[in-house]
Parts: C-alpha cells; sequence; structure tokens
C-alpha cells in the first residue's frame, strides 16, 4: 500500500495491482503539470496517470469512525452502518450509491445536521458527536454546501445572494466589497452581477450558488448532486469549476449519480449500498450498472 | 454594532412583510397595555381617596362628665404607649358643641334647641399610624380598667367608643377584592398580548424560512438568526405601549378634569411622578413581553 490509510473494505486492491500497486491519486507536489492535465481531461480519455503519486497527506481533515446512523423511524435499518474512512485536506472525492444508500445522511453528519448514533466524526480535530450546539454554526462557516436545487433567495439579486452568506456571519461592509465580486468573477458571472436568480440559466445559478459557498473560503466544499438539475453540457463546466477550486486547496467532495463524470474525473470514489462502504478507491468509477 | 443595526433593518422589513398580523399584535399590545395602564392610574387614585378616608379614621372614646382630670389624663397616656397609636388628644365638652355647631352652620337651628345646654360628652381622641388596626386599639381601650371607669357607662364600656365600626372593614374588602381582579385581569392581559407576539413572530419566522435555512446553512450564529425576530417581537410592543401612554396621557389631560369637574367630592388626581412610572412601566412591561413573547415563538418554531 502506498498510503496509510486504513479501509474496511478494500476491493480496489485488483484495479491497484492491474496498475502496479501504486494508490496514487494527484498530490499538491504536481499541481502544475495536473492544471494542464484537467483542462483536457474533460476533453481527451480519462487521465490514467499512474505515476501521480499523493504527496505527504499529512493528518486527515475528515475521519469517519465506525459511524452508524439509525433514524428513529427505521430502527432496523441504518442509513449508514459502520462507515471509517478518511479524507485528507485537498482531495477531490466522489460519494457514488443509489437512493437511499446514505449519501445524504453521510453529508447531513458532517455538517451536523444530525449526529452519528455510534461512532465518531473528527472534521479538523473537532468531534462533531460531542460538539456543543453553539460551535455549530462556526463548524459550518468551514464548510460550503452546494445542492442540487441551488436554494438561492430569488428575491435577492445574485450579488446579493452571494453578499448574504458573508453578512450574516458578520463580515464587514468591505470583505463584502472585495470578496463578492472576486468570488463571481471566480464562477464566470462577472456580467450577472444584478440579475435575480429566476433571471438566469441553471448552470448559472449553481454557480451563484457555488460562489455563496466558497465565498468565505472554506477549506472544504461539499456538493449533493451539483448536476442533477443540469444537462450534460452545463454539468462539465460545473465540474471544471470545481475542479478549479480544488486546486486552490479546497478539499472538495461531491455527491452524484453522474456516472459519466466520475469515470471521466477518475478521482477518489467512494460507494455507498445501503448504508455501508462498498467501495473506497483512488481515481475509480463510478461502478454501478444504471 | 453593525449587527444591532441589520436586526433593526430586518425587524423592519419584517414588519412591513408581515403589516397586517403585526398591526394586530401591536394593536394587541396596546389595548392590554392601555387597560392595565388605566387599572394603575385608577389604582392610584383609589389609592389616594383610600388614604384620605384611613386618615379619617380615629376612634372616639366618649368619657363621663364627671370623670375626674386627672383619671382622664392617666388613661390618655395608656393609649399613648398602645401599639399603632399616632396621636392622643381630649375633647371637652365646650370643643365638641362648637365642633358639631361648626358642622351644622346650615341648619343653626338645631344648635338654638339646644336653648344652651350641652348634650354632648367630652371625648378622647386616638389617631392611629396604621388604620388596618383600628379595631385591636379600640378593644383595647374597651378592656382598660382605667378607662371603664371614667366611660360614660362601667357595665357597657363598648358603647361608648365609636371608631366607624363595619364601614372601614367593608372599604379594606373592597379594596382588596378590586385588587385581586385586577391582577387576575392583567394576568390575562398579559396571557393574550404574548399569544399574539408568539403568533406574529411565527408568521415572520415562517415567511423567512429560506433565508433562515441559508443563514443556517453558511453558519450564522443562532444570536445572529434569532436577533431579528426578538428585535421585531420588542419593536412590536414598544410601539404598543407608547401608543398606550399616548392615550393614557390624553385621558389625563381631557377626560379627568371633566370627571373631576362632574364629581367633585372625589379627589382624582394623581402626582405627576405616579404618572411617570406608570407610564414607564408600562414601555418596560411591554417590551418584557415583547422579547418573551418572541422568544416562546423562536424556541418552538426556530431550532437552530
Amino acid at each position: 500500500m502506498a498510503n496509510d490509510r486504513s479501509r474496511p473494505v478494500q476491493p480496489q486492491s485488483a484495479y491497484r495491482a492491474a496498475h502496479g500497486g501504486h494508490a496514487a491519486p494527484q498530490g499538491r507536489g504536481r499541481r502544475a503539470n495536473k492544471a494542464q492535465l484537467t483542462s483536457q481531461l474533460t476533453q481527451t480519455l480519462p487521465e490514467l496517470d499512474v505515476e501521480a503519486t499523493r504527496a505527504q497527506l499529512g493528518t486527515p481533515v475528515i475521519t469517519f469512525d465506525h459511524v452508524t446512523k439509525v433514524y428513529p423511524a427505521q430502527p432496523n435499518k441504518p442509513a449508514l452502518s459502520d462507515v471509517s474512512l478518511q479524507i485528507y485536506a485537498g482531495e477531490f472525492l466522489f460519494l457514488v450509491g443509489h437512493s437511499g444508500s446514505g449519501k445524504s445522511t453521510f453529508i447531513k453528519l458532517l455538517t451536523r445536521e444530525i449526529k452519528a448514533t455510534q461512532g465518531r466524526i473528527f472534521v479538523a480535530d473537532e468531534e462533531l458527536t460531542t460538539m456543543r450546539n453553539w460551535r455549530v454554526p462556526y463548524l459550518r462557516r468551514n464548510i460550503g454546501c452546494v445542492f442540487q436545487d441551488f436554494k438561492l433567495l430569488p428575491s435577492k439579486t445574485v450579488f446579493e445572494n452571494v453578499a448574504f452568506a458573508l453578512e450574516v456571519i458578520g463580515k464587514s461592509k468591505h470583505v463584502v466589497k472585495t470578496q463578492v465580486p472576486e468570488v463571481l468573477r471566480l464562477v464566470g458571472l462577472q456580467e450577472k452581477f444584478g440579475k435575480l436568480p429566476d433571471q438566469l440559466s441553471g448552470g448559472e445559478q449553481q454557480r451563484v450558488s457555488i460562489a455563496r459557498a466558497i465565498v468565505n473560503r472554506p477549506p472544504l466544499l461539499i456538493c449533493d448532486e451539483p448536476t442533477g438539475n443540469l444537462d450534460p453540457q452545463t454539468s462539465r463546466g460545473i465540474m471544471d469549476l470545481l475542479e478549479r477550486i480544488n486546486r486552490t486547496g479546497t478539499t472538495v467532495l461531491v455527491a452524484t449519480h453522474d456516472r459519466e463524470m466520475v469515470d471521466n474525473m477518475r478521482r477518489r470514489v467512494i460507494a455507498l449500498e445501503r448504508g455501508r462502504l462498498t467501495r473506497d478507491q483512488d481515481r475509480g468509477v463510478y461502478g454501478f450498472d444504471v | 454594532m453593525s449587527s444591532i443595526v441589520y436586526f433593526f433593518k430586518q425587524s423592519l422589513k419584517g414588519f412591513a412583510r408581515n403589516l397586517s398580523t403585526a398591526l394586530g399584535s401591536i394593536i394587541t399590545i396596546f389595548l392590554s397595555l392601555l387597560i392595565i395602564g388605566i387599572f394603575f392610574v385608577a389604582g392610584a387614585m383609589l389609592n389616594n381617596l383610600m388614604r384620605s378616608v384611613e386618615s379619617e379614621v380615629t376612634i372616639t372614646a366618649y368619657v363621663a362628665d364627671d370623670a375626674p382630670q386627672e383619671d382622664i389624663e392617666s388613661v390618655m397616656s395608656t393609649i399613648t404607649k398602645m401599639q399603632d397609636v399616632k396621636e392622643v388628644s381630649f375633647t371637652t365638652k365646650d370643643q365638641a358643641l362648637e365642633n358639631f355647631s361648626n358642622s351644622m352652620t346650615s341648619n343653626p337651628e338645631i344648635i338654638e334647641q339646644l336653648d344652651g345646654t350641652n348634650p354632648l360628652p367630652a371625648s378622647i381622641d386616638v389617631e392611629l399610624t396604621d388604620p388596618q388596626s383600628v379595631e385591636t386599639v379600640a378593644k383595647a381601650i374597651e378592656s382598660d380598667d382605667a378607662y371603664v371607669q371614667i366611660s360614660e357607662d362601667p357595665t357597657n364600656p363598648g358603647d361608648s367608643i365609636k371608631y366607624g365600626q363595619g364601614t372601614v372593614e367593608r372599604l379594606f374588602q373592597l379594596t382588596n377584592y378590586i385588587r385581586y381582579i385586577g391582577i387576575a385581569l392583567i394576568a390575562l392581559l398579559i396571557f393574550i398580548a404574548l399569544v399574539f407576539i408568539n403568533n406574529t413572530i411565527r408568521l415572520a419566522i415562517l415567511a423567512r424560512r429560506k433565508e433562515i435555512a441559508i443563514m443556517r446553512l453558511v453558519g450564522a450564529s443562532n444570536g445572529f438568526i434569532r436577533g431579528p425576530f426578538l428585535m421585531e417581537g420588542a419593536l412590536h410592543a414598544l410601539i404598543g405601549s407608547i401608543l398606550a401612554v399616548i392615550v393614557i396621557q390624553l385621558l389625563r389631560m381631557f377626560a379627568i378634569p371633566s370627571l373631576q369637574n362632574a364629581i367633585r367630592f372625589l379627589d382624582f388626581s394623581v402626582s405627576d411622578t405616579m404618572y411617570l412610572l406608570i407610564y414607564l412601566g408600562l414601555v418596560v412591561a411591554g417590551i418584557i413581553i415583547g422579547l418573551i413573547g418572541s422568544a416562546i415563538a423562536m424556541r418552538r418554531y426556530l431550532k437552530v
């Protein structure tokens, strides 16, 4: 094993053996090179650079330690059962699985919308299960969230929607005035500041919601089906954007059904099936039969 | 500081958004506080009235015409030592007659009919510090042996002691009833105001639930999410209480003088400081009701 991750299920060993035993996603040291690669990525064949090795991983930013979540409504059918995994800073990973496999539960656990029934979850050295309620908002400031349905405020303009995220965490007007245009330029909406969400296409709306998620520069970006409502062309644009954000050092976790996207990008894939972690694979594929 | 400004802006926006319910809660608060305020003003008037009645509560212990002066003086000094006794004075037969004729100026023929005789007895007059203890003091005088000796009828000294029995008691009972009814009424009105504020804030929360979801998502602190709603509740209550104060002030300026004109024998005047206290109390109570009402609504509908 090239890295020290402890994984409960490792069906990817065959895949690894076939590629020289190098569990090797993209590392920080090769970022410049990777930038080039990723620009071709979406146009050309999937990247299979077996040479690329993960640089010093350091300590994980997210750790799931035998986490089980049982909803009171379904006491015999845990939404997540005994999930253990680690996510490192700067990773880009996909969370795949059918509906009801526990993807949303996984994300809700990360943002402490719900608490784990058993096991422990660490985000940046803080244990979420014992975290005091008043600390939760400060946790969420470090996690950007993007959803399938954008969750934009229809009465606010693009600029105001993004600014809102800064205003409500008490950032000064000055910060709002400098950060918001910058992040809107980053997502490619520099021309749409004054538009209302209704006047934008789906892809543009999702860009606004991504801008809102990253405007506070969180180290972790979670996307729950970010392309679920978008056509393939637009989806690729969104994924490019997420990849660009990842290259700035942000850890990106994407829960998705989009087989093509996962297969094309060849990033780490975590697969859930009926609440169990069935696969954790570097540079993996979607892997489920449609 | 900037967040206070933000809360204020948000609560004004919420106000505009839910104008009808906001007006509803303001009017409820206004009416409740108005009634409470009127009650307090009336209470202050009644208190004044009571005090003037109470100050007139004295015990008159009549003394036989032939009682020796030194016995009277010794009885007076015993009474002076009793609890709750403020002052003890002596009214001679002549003074009693003079007082009587002064009070009867409207029909002097009564005095004339007396034909120079004086049927009125001399008396020991006792003023009390606490009018409520009038009965105990009266009983104590009645059972004092020295007094029994000099009373008009030693076999039945109780007959010689007059202190407006009954009327005083009844008056106290009445004011006590009024007090209980007042407390119950005030509690009820406060409850109604709380329910209305609670409802208004609930609607405000529902109207903004999308925004609240996003605020939670991006990590707005609980205080920041709740601030505007607390402010909104307090603002409604503040407006309502100010309206109540204005109306009471108007009543004071226009209604009470004409009432005083109509009923001259009662004193309706209440001191300025009392009014000021009532106004302050209404505003503070209003704000507290507003804060509590919205806090209850938030506990129930705004899980953060």
